[in-house]
This record gives C-alpha cells, sequence and structure tokens, in this order.
C-alpha cells in the first residue's frame, strides 16, 4: 500500500510542515518588528534606532524616550494582541464550525465595550469621576476595570446557557443575541449623553494599541501568555471536534467541559485585549483562514501557531500603516485592520473554488 | 469465536427525556448482546427508534431504564467507552481543510498523547484500517471532495484506526449507489470475520442483511397484530407507542413468520418463499405455467406484474422450453400456440385484447 | 429665510464627519473670509448699524457669530452659521411686546423683549446670563449636574427651574408647556436644527449660542451683549462689557510683551492621540496674550488638533509647563493614567495646573461657566502662572496647582 510520504511523520493530523514555512514566517516577524518601530510621527534613522534598543545608554534623551517608552510597548501589545486575537477566532471557528465565526461571535467584546460605556457615557460625568477617585479608583485602570468586568459577566451568561443548550447553532444565535442587547443598552446610555462622553467613547470603539505600558502591559502579558497556554493544551481537544460533537464523544471527548474550556480561554484572551486597547476587529476571522491556507493543514498543535505568527505580523503592519499620516494623526488601529481585513476575507472565499470547504 | 459478550444490555429502555418528560421510545428490550466476530443487523421501518437504540448502546444519550454492559461493567465514563466502541454515523463531516489521512488519523484520539501525538504503532493501526477499508488511494484528498461511497468507506476506516472490539454503524448504505452497498456489506461481514470485531449496524436494506447478518434485530411497534386486526395508519409508528425488538438469525425469523407480521403492519407483505416484498396484489387474470429453474422463476415475477395469478386450471398455458441453449417461451391459447423468444414479446402478446 | 430644517440624523452624520474628517489629518478651517485667528486683541471689523439710535450700545466688536442690528423702532439679531464652510445666518425681530413685525419683514422669527423666563441647554448660557443678571429669568434648564451659579441653584431649590433634557434628549414636551420666552441652544446652528424644529414651530424662539466657535476669549464673553438684548439690558451689559474688555486688554499687553515666553503644552493624550489647541483657537490666543511659547501658535484651526502622540512628546518632555492637564487632580492621578507622564519635565517640576479650582459639590467646574464671561480672570490667572511676580498679587482664581 502506497502511503503518501509526508504522512509518515504526521502528528495526529497533517504533514509536519517544512521548517522553511516556520522560518519564512519567522523571518516576516522579524521584519515587521522593525517596521512597526521605525515607523511613527517622528523621523528617526533606523542605525539609531538599533543602536537604542541594543544599547541601553547614549543617544539622544527624546528619541530614547520614543523608542523605550512608546514605540516598544506598543509593539509588545502588538503582538500579544495579534496572538490572543487569532488563537481566539481560530478556536471559535472549530469550535461552531463556521467558518465566519470571531471571537466577538459570543458577546464578549460586546460585553467589554459595554463596561466601558459605563464608565463613560452612563456614570461618565465628571461628578462621578470625582467621587470615586474620592474611592481611590482612578483614570484609565477605571475604564479597563470595566472592560474586565462586562467581558467576564457576558462570559458567565454565556457559560451558563452552554451548560443547558446541547449544540452550537443555539449557542451562536445566543451569541448574536447578546451582542444586539449590549449594543441596544450602550445606544440608549450614548443616546443621553453630551457629545464629549459620546467622543471619547466613540475614539475608544476605534482601539488603540498605544495606551498599553508599564503595570498594565505587565498583567496583559499574563492574562494572554495563560489564555494561550490553556488554548495550546486544548490543541487536541479542537482536533477531534473538527468531527462534530457526536464523533468527538464518540471518540471519549466530553464536549460539555471541552466547550468550557475553550468559552474560558477564548474570553480571557478577546475579554483582556478588548479591556486594554479597545475592540479589535478582522484578525479573528481573517488570520486561522491565512493559517489554514499557508499550512495547509487543520491540526490545532500547527494552527495555532500559525496563527500567532501571521496574525502578530498582520497587526504590526496595520500598526505602522496607522501611522502613515505621519505628524498630523493616527489611524484608528480596528479602521486598518477592517480596511486590511476586508479584502483579505474577501479575497480567501473567491480563491476557494468549493464554497463548501466549511 | 469468543463467547463472552462484548456487550449485554439489562432491563433497557430506550427514549428522551425533555424538561422532566419522558417519551419512551422502546418498551423494556430483552437480553441484547454483541458478540465478538458476529455482524448484527438493526432492522426496522423509518421512525422505529433504530437510531435511538444504536446511539443508547453507543452511550451518546442515556437510556430511561436499564443499562448497558460493556466488557462486564455498566456506567463506563466516555473516554472508557471510546475505547471499546467506534461509530460510523450519519453525520457529514468535513470542513476545514481536513484531508482523508488526517481524519483516519484521528480515531486514534482515545489512543493518543496528550498533544495528539502518535507513535510507530498508531501509525501502523492506521495503515491497516486504511489497507481494510481499501482507501490507499485517497490518501491525501480533501475530505469535502469525496463522494459519498469514499466519504463512507473513509469514515470507517476511521474507526477501525480506533481498534474497538465493537463497531456500530448507523445506515452506512444510506447514500450509496447499489454496488457500493454491496460491497460496504461484504467488507463488514469480512472485517466481522477477519478482525474478530463485534459489528451492529442498522439498516433498512432487508435483501443485503438477510443475506449478510449473523443475527438480526427487529424493531416492530408494540403489540404484534392479532388475527384479522387491522394494520395501524401510516405514520402510525411516530406516536410514542413504544417499540419492540424480536431477535434471531435471519433465517428463522423469516421461516416462523416474524418477517411477515412486522411489515404487514406498514401495510407491505413480505413473501418468505422467495425472501422479497410483494409489490403487487394477487392478479385477477388466471395462467397457467410450466417450466422450471430460473427462467421460470423469472417469468413469474413478470407475470405477477402484470396482474396474472398462476392457477393449474387456467386456460392459457406457457411452457418455457429450452432449445438449442436458447430459451422460448410458448403461449397455448384455446385458439392459438405462437412461440416468443423473449418475455416481453410473451407478456405483449398477453396484452393483446385480441388474443383468443 | 435661510434657515435649514435638517433631521435628528444630522448631528450624529456631522459628529462622524468632523471625527473622520480629523482622523484623515483634515482640519478644520473657518469658513467665512472675515479675520481670523489675527484677531488678537487689536480692533476687530465691526458690524455696522445703518442707522443709529440711542439705544445702540455699540458694534459688537469680536464676536464673529451674531450681529445686533439697530433700526429704530426694532432690532435685528443675525447669528451667523460659519461651522463646516457655511455662511446662512439665522434672523430673529426683536420686538417689544405687542409690536408688530415691520412691513416688508414678515415671516422672520419674533422674540419680544424683554423676555421674562428662558430656557438654556448649558451651563455656559448661565455664565452669560449671569453676566447680565438675568440669571434669575432662567426656568428651565438641560441638566442640573452642571450649574454653579447661586441664583439658579437656589431656583433649582426651590422648585423654579425645571430639568429639560439636553440635546437628543431635550423633552420638547416639558418646553413647550413651560412656553419660556426664548430657549438657547448650543448645538451647531445648522447641525441639529431639525430636533428644535418642534420647539419653534410651537412658537417659541430658539437661539443657538455659538459663543464655542468664536475664535478669541473676548469674541466668546462677548456674547453676553446677546443676552443684554434679549433682556433690553443692552447699555447694562455694554458697559460692563467694556470694563472687562479694557482689564483684557491691559492684561494682555503685559503678557505678550514678556521677554521670556515659557513653553506650554495643553490637555493629555488619550488613546495614542493628543488632542491639542490649535493655531487659531481662543485657547491658542489666551497662551499668545499670557505670553506662552505654544509650539502650535501657527497652525490652522479653530478647534483642537488630533496629533500622534509622537509628534508632541518631544516637545511635551521639556516642556515648561503642563497646563489643562484634563480630568485629574494630583500627581498621583496623573501618573495612574500613564507612568510615561512622570518623564514631563513639567510633571517633575510641578508645573502643573488645571482650571478645576472651583469645582463645586455637585461636581460642576464653574471655569465652564463663570470663566466664559470672565477672560480678563482666566488671563490673570495665566499670567500669574506663567510669570510669577508680573501681577502684583499671586492668587489664583480658576487655576490651580497638581501636587
Amino acid at each position: 500500500m502506497r502511503i503518501a510520504p509526508e504522512a509518515k511523520n504526521s502528528p495526529l493530523l497533517g504533514r509536519t510542515p517544512s521548517g522553511w514555512r516556520w522560518l519564512g514566517l519567522l523571518l516576516l516577524l522579524i521584519l515587521a518588528l522593525l517596521l512597526d518601530l521605525t515607523a511613527g510621527a517622528v523621523r528617526i534613522p533606523f542605525r539609531d534606532i538599533f543602536h537604542l534598543l541594543f544599547s541601553r545608554s547614549g543617544g539622544d534623551d527624546t528619541w530614547r524616550f520614543i523608542v523605550d517608552r512608546i514605540r516598544l510597548p506598543k509593539a509588545c501589545t502588538a503582538v500579544l494582541a495579534g496572538c490572543g486575537l487569532s488563537v481566539g477566532g481560530l478556536q471559535m471557528q472549530t469550535l461552531f464550525r463556521n467558518p465566519l465565526a470571531e471571537p466577538g461571535v459570543l458577546g464578549i467584546t460586546a460585553g467589554a465595550s459595554l463596561g466601558v460605556a459605563a464608565v463613560m457615557l452612563a456614570g461618565g460625568s465628571m461628578a462621578t469621576l470625582y467621587a470615586i477617585k474620592e474611592l481611590g479608583g482612578s483614570g484609565s485602570w477605571m475604564v479597563t476595570g470595566a472592560a474586565c468586568l462586562g467581558a467576564a459577566l457576558v462570559m458567565l451568561v454565556v457559560l451558563m446557557l452552554a451548560r443547558r443548550v446541547r449544540d452550537n447553532v443555539t449557542m451562536l444565535i445566543i451569541g448574536l443575541m447578546i451582542n444586539s442587547i449590549t449594543i441596544a443598552i450602550t445606544s440608549v446610555w450614548q443616546y443621553f449623553s453630551n457629545p464629549e462622553e459620546v467622543k471619547e467613547y466613540l475614539l475608544w470603539t476605534f482601539g488603540s494599541l498605544g495606551g498599553v505600558s508599564g503595570n498594565q502591559l505587565l498583567i496583559l502579558t499574563i492574562m494572554i501568555g495563560s489564555g494561550l497556554a490553556v488554548a495550546f493544551l486544548s490543541s487536541k481537544m479542537l482536533d477531534a471536534l473538527l468531527l462534530g460533537e457526536n464523533y468527538a464523544r464518540s471518540m471519549g471527548l466530553t464536549v460539555e467541559r471541552a466547550r468550557l474550556v475553550i468559552i474560558c480561554s477564548t474570553s480571557l484572551l478577546v475579554g483582556s485585549i478588548t479591556a486594554f486597547c479597545g475592540p479589535i476587529g478582522f484578525l479573528g476571522i481573517a488570520v486561522p483562514h491565512l493559517a489554514r491556507g499557508a499550512f495547509n493543514t487543520a491540526s490545532h498543535r500547527i494552527l495555532m501557531p500559525a496563527s500567532c505568527l501571521i496574525g502578530t505580523i498582520l497587526l504590526l503592519l496595520c500598526d505602522s500603516i496607522a501611522q502613515w499620516p505621519g505628524s498630523q494623526t493616527v489611524l484608528p488601529i480596528n479602521i486598518v485592520t477592517s480596511l486590511i481585513g476586508a479584502p483579505v476575507v474577501i479575497f480567501l472565499l473567491l480563491r476557494t473554488k468549493n464554497l463548501k470547504v466549511y | 469465536m469468543n463467547s463472552t459478550p462484548l456487550l449485554v444490555t439489562r432491563g433497557l429502555q430506550t427514549g428522551y427525556r425533555s424538561g422532566g418528560k419522558k417519551t419512551l421510545v422502546s418498551e423494556q428490550l430483552p437480553e441484547l448482546t454483541i458478540k465478538a466476530g458476529r455482524l448484527i443487523c438493526l432492522l426496522g421501518p423509518n421512525g422505529s427508534g433504530k437510531s435511538t437504540l444504536l446511539r443508547t448502546l453507543a452511550g451518546l444519550q442515556p437510556a430511561l431504564h436499564g443499562a448497558v454492559e460493556i466488557a462486564g461493567r455498566a456506567g463506563l465514563s466516555s473516554s472508557e467507552l471510546a475505547r471499546q466502541i467506534s461509530l460510523v454515523l450519519t453525520d457529514r463531516v468535513g470542513g476545514s481543510n481536513l484531508n482523508v489521512y488526517s481524519l483516519v488519523a484521528l480515531g486514534r484520539y482515545p489512543w493518543s498523547g496528550w498533544l495528539g501525538t502518535l507513535n510507530d504503532s498508531d501509525r501502523e493501526i492506521i495503515r491497516r484500517s486504511i489497507e481494510a477499508a481499501g482507501i490507499d488511494a485517497l490518501l491525501e484528498r480533501k475530505v469535502h471532495t469525496l463522494s459519498d461511497g469514499e466519504s463512507q468507506k473513509v469514515m470507517l476506516a476511521r474507526a477501525l484506526a480506533q481498534d474497538t472490539p465493537i463497531l456500530m454503524l448507523d445506515e452506512p448504505t444510506a447514500h450509496l449507489d447499489l454496488p457500493s452497498r454491496i460491497r460496504l456489506m461484504r467488507l463488514l461481514h469480512q472485517l466481522a470475520r477477519e478482525m474478530n470485531k463485534g459489528i451492529l449496524l442498522s439498516t433498512h436494506e432487508l435483501d443485503l442483511a438477510l443475506q449478510v447478518a449473523d443475527e438480526v434485530w427487529l424493531l416492530q411497534s408494540a403489540a404484534p397484530l392479532q388475527m384479522g386486526e387491522a394494520p395501524p395508519q401510516p405514520g402510525a409508528m411516530s406516536q410514542p407507542g413504544a417499540m419492540s425488538l424480536q431477535m434471531g438469525a435471519p433465517e428463522d425469523l423469516v421461516l416462523d413468520g416474524t418477517f411477515e407480521t412486522a411489515f404487514e403492519r406498514e401495510d407491505v407483505s413480505f413473501d418468505r418463499a422467495t425472501g422479497v416484498f410483494r409489490i403487487h396484489p394477487a392478479g385477477k387474470r388466471t395462467i397457467r405455467l410450466s417450466g422450471s429453474g430460473i427462467a421460470a422463476f423469472w417469468t413469474r415475477r413478470a407475470l405477477s406484474r402484470e396482474g396474472f395469478n398462476i392457477r393449474e386450471e387456467a386456460t392459457t398455458h406457457i411452457d418455457i422450453e429450452e432449445q438449442a441453449g436458447r430459451t422460448a417461451w410458448r403461449l397455448r391459447t384455446p385458439n392459438a400456440d405462437r412461440q416468443y423468444n423473449s418475455i416481453a414479446g410473451l407478456l405483449e402478446a398477453l396484452n393483446d385484447p385480441n388474443l383468443s | 429665510m435661510s434657515r435649514n430644517s435638517g433631521n435628528p440624523g444630522i448631528l450624529c452624520l456631522s459628529l462622524t464627519a468632523t471625527l473622520l474628517a480629523f482622523a484623515c489629518g483634515q482640519q478644520h478651517s473657518p469658513a467665512t473670509s472675515s479675520s481670523g485667528a489675527d484677531s488678537t486683541s487689536s480692533s476687530a471689523p465691526a458690524a455696522t448699524s445703518p442707522t443709529g439710535s440711542a439705544a445702540d450700545p455699540g458694534p459688537v466688536k469680536y464676536a464673529h457669530g451674531f450681529r445686533i442690528d439697530h433700526h429704530g423702532s426694532y432690532r435685528e439679531l443675525s447669528i451667523l452659521n460659519r461651522a463646516a464652510g457655511r455662511t446662512d445666518t439665522l434672523h430673529f425681530l426683536l420686538l417689544d411686546e405687542g409690536q408688530t413685525p415691520p412691513a416688508g419683514r414678515t415671516g422672520i422669527p419674533v422674540i419680544h423683549t424683554p423676555i421674562k423666563t428662558m430656557t438654556v441647554l448649558s451651563s455656559a448660557h448661565i455664565g452669560l446670563a449671569d453676566f447680565a443678571g438675568a440669571a434669575d429669568r432662567i426656568t428651565g434648564l438641560g441638566n442640573f449636574q452642571y450649574v454653579n451659579s447661586p441664583t439658579v441653584r437656589a431656583g433649582i431649590a426651590a422648585g423654579k427651574v425645571r430639568q429639560v433634557g439636553i440635546d437628543g434628549s431635550t423633552n420638547n414636551e416639558l418646553v413647550i408647556s413651560m412656553r419660556p420666552g426664548v430657549v438657547i441652544t448650543s448645538t451647531n446652528p445648522d447641525a441639529a436644527f431639525g430636533q428644535y424644529k418642534t420647539i419653534s414651530d410651537a412658537g417659541i424662539p430658539v437661539v443657538p449660542d455659538a459663543e464655542w466657535l468664536e475664535t478669541t476669549p473676548l469674541g466668546r464673553a462677548e456674547w453676553v451683549k446677546l443676552i443684554g438684548a434679549l433682556t433690553d439690558k443692552e447699555n447694562e451689559v455694554g458697559k460692563k462689557f467694556d470694563s472687562v474688555e479694557k482689564t483684557y486688554l491691559a492684561l494682555a499687553a503685559v503678557g505678550s510683551s514678556a521677554r521670556q515666553k515659557p513653553s506650554v503644552i495643553i490637555a493629555m493624550p488619550w488613546k495614542g492621540v493628543w488632542y491639542t489647541p490649535a493655531g487659531e483657537s481662543y485657547m491658542a490666543q489666551f497662551l499668545r496674550d499670557a505670553g506662552a511659547n505654544y509650539s502650535w501658535s501657527d497652525t490652522k484651526g479653530i478647534g483642537s488638533l488630533p496629533l500622534n502622540v509622537e509628534a508632541v512628546i518631544p516637545i511635551a518632555l521639556k516642556a515648561d509647563y503642563w497646563l489643562n492637564v484634563g480630568y485629574v487632580d494630583s500627581k498621583k492621578d496623573i501618573a495612574a493614567k500613564d507612568q510615561r507622564f512622570a518623564e514631563f519635565h513639567a510633571f517633575k517640576t510641578g508645573a502643573l495646573y488645571n482650571f478645576n479650582r472651583r469645582v463645586n459639590d455637585i461636581g460642576s467646574n464653574d471655569y465652564w461657566e463663570s470663566g466664559l464671561v470672565n477672560p480678563h480672570l482666566v488671563l490673570a490667572d495665566l499670567i500669574r502662572i506663567l510669570h510669577p511676580d508680573a501681577l502684583p498679587t499671586d492668587t489664583l482664581y480658576y487655576y490651580k496647582q497638581l501636587k
């Protein structure tokens, strides 16, 4: 019997991709990183950036501040967000066996937005802000905290419902409804707010990688790190879910528990990113498809790291593009990812000759 | 053949529980056993609860009452069950870029490492399953590009890769064309014998089942018909009247009339002499037929289709004669005596209104 | 008459369009050809009245957004809509009680002066009314959360003032049932006019206050003359304004002639964007008059520039003073917003000043209310901050140092 030669070396699924692909992606990652560090309103020559990165003293003070305290944290945030959103999207697409699923499909992103709106719109007058200040809370931590709370709340609701719901189509619809409810509540608050508050909230919805540094970056790293670890350990479960719940069950997977774990890790990833950076769209949908195309496999053991790499590269690229208007202003990251992501998705769909691939 | 059963049911009753309400699908079933090396066919009309029974035995849904013992134990966990029973269902599978080899390899799920890593013995089992199912040529194909028949074989290979003593299939022949159906049934019979598996499959294919099954489980609606009782209306099966199950060797069930009774409820009559279902009611016109062998058998069927009743005392005779290796039909009516070379010609003549 | 009846959706659209315009680096440019940022303390083109009248207190000198023309027996109030490149005008006839519109001027909305009651939608309007001594005529207020004037607060406590809601959520029925002499709104004259159509259709005049579109502090403050016209107190208000003007100009002379002009940064970044006043905004004018070195003083635009944080950082790191810091009250608050702010020179030296000294118990900041009509006090604060010892006293009124 002839077995395809690659099949001899395969793990559970798929052939081991040639090392070249990984190498190529790593190279692209480094390039994207350097590009992102170079792009910015202040023109810093490439050589100087190198120097600033690798020697801890000397160099222009202002430039050092910009590279160390502004661009580097931003790039780190991009890496974390790129990984988190892509892996979240991958898990959702597998769990729901739906190529259009993305991390926000369960309403987690909407929940985070709800928390932020609660702070900025419903309670956001200076009076409340000053009042809360007396209690010790402050500024951006409040917004971040509220977003985390909102995301966690929605996650709990989703988990409770997930226990009582047997199949995934129902879960998808429930997610859609949660999205609608949170958007409706947010709209009501917007309606009753003054223009400044509405504008501030609107700015938040455009997303930004720049606001995370220091302690916030540390916390984000921990949260993303944990989420990614759980997700990676779920690779085998996700592989089984590719066959649908009945087969997965027959192979020994406790589908309910798997669903819980997947929802938890995705919520952690997406909730924390939304809390710190605002909603960033399209990466979650597009990157898993790109990863599947690039590595031509369905094995999650391979797709997860691949999605991390590709997602990071894409987000760094988008961030570089967002800096493009120069000193005038910076394009909101959410808009750039959508502008890039939409054509990618369309291109993928057109290229797939058989739309029943999924 | 091992005589210790792989699976035994005790006092099993299948059904659904939803919102506190219990819907009974089967009444209390007799003790069912699956033994190694045997192929069991689960037969029954649509809606009779075949799928429910199969899913209950496989552990996909809980029984209303009773227990299923596998390898001597009841209440196995999901992962223990996965090492005892593998399934081939009617679920459509295959998104996300899966290729055939990967799909088959997924069958090793209960045995593979924590990240899904395979070792050499895993790969050997996969190789053997691929060979047994005969899908060597399909390995690099994407699952969504397979035809129904190919897809079925791939799912079978996956189930074989799971390397369990018991294999259960739910309507495996559903979307296949006739040659594929036959090949699949033959393959299953072979697998039962050669790999010493206990195979349970549910099907409508009475014909093939009768030829291939070592044992038949026949599901029918509760009380068998009494003499003179009118069969229930079509669709009565969907009411929550519980199903009952008869089992035995297929030939026994034919000879003792179980098949006939079971299908009479469907307003369909089963002819135990020929092992087929009679489509046509008894004819009005009478005719006498003499001849034996294959030609006689098929002539009888053709006549039955045309609405003829075969009687010794009829006035029209048909004689089947072998002449120089070719068959000829001789039609003798009171006023004529003609010969035809084909059944079609014969029938045309019989249907001629001017026949005398 | 050039009044448009838009629809409520246009507010959202114009907000979005404005934001998109910011995002793409477009800048808000002043619409009309009237002199823009260059009208500092020197005289601005005056809107002349065709026929003088004894009651005419003089031209509107600094404000570009409105005109009061005296036509003998009546006056005409014109509100110019200069936002987003438009140049249409809203007209109102100011007539005495019982007076009929003169021939040839029918069809223009009429306001019978002096108005006895008014509904105002923002605390800036309260500031204007208070200056004119007409705060007691306010019977309706947009939002009770934003009010500092003791008169109005007493009115609220006594139940004489009702809350009517702001902008999109204004309770039309309530306003109509109160039948105020006039409703003063703060939105863009054209943008949301549709939403006030209900009220104006009911015969209640709706006058938009566009003082926030003015490019000079005096121009903003001069809108008190509008209230003066509505309450028949033009002379009183005119005199009071003249005194403010004189003080302001004197201070501006001190400030702009200072030898050392310290560098200044305004506001704080949010989500990677640093909104800082553009060169033709009133804040930039304040800074020029206070003798500050403001890096964006020469830019175009009357609003804020949405700058890339990186573009501001080189200046922020070295700036001498950090003013109008934001919704913070202490150094700790600032550092909590972002640790990187602690690297700013102004943070290290403590040269942080915010205009939240006069925030009352309900959280309303008087800077936005009386600060509007006391530009001389604001300017004095700024000079005291930037040039200590330039003025005899150094107590700040609206500003306070953040510790």
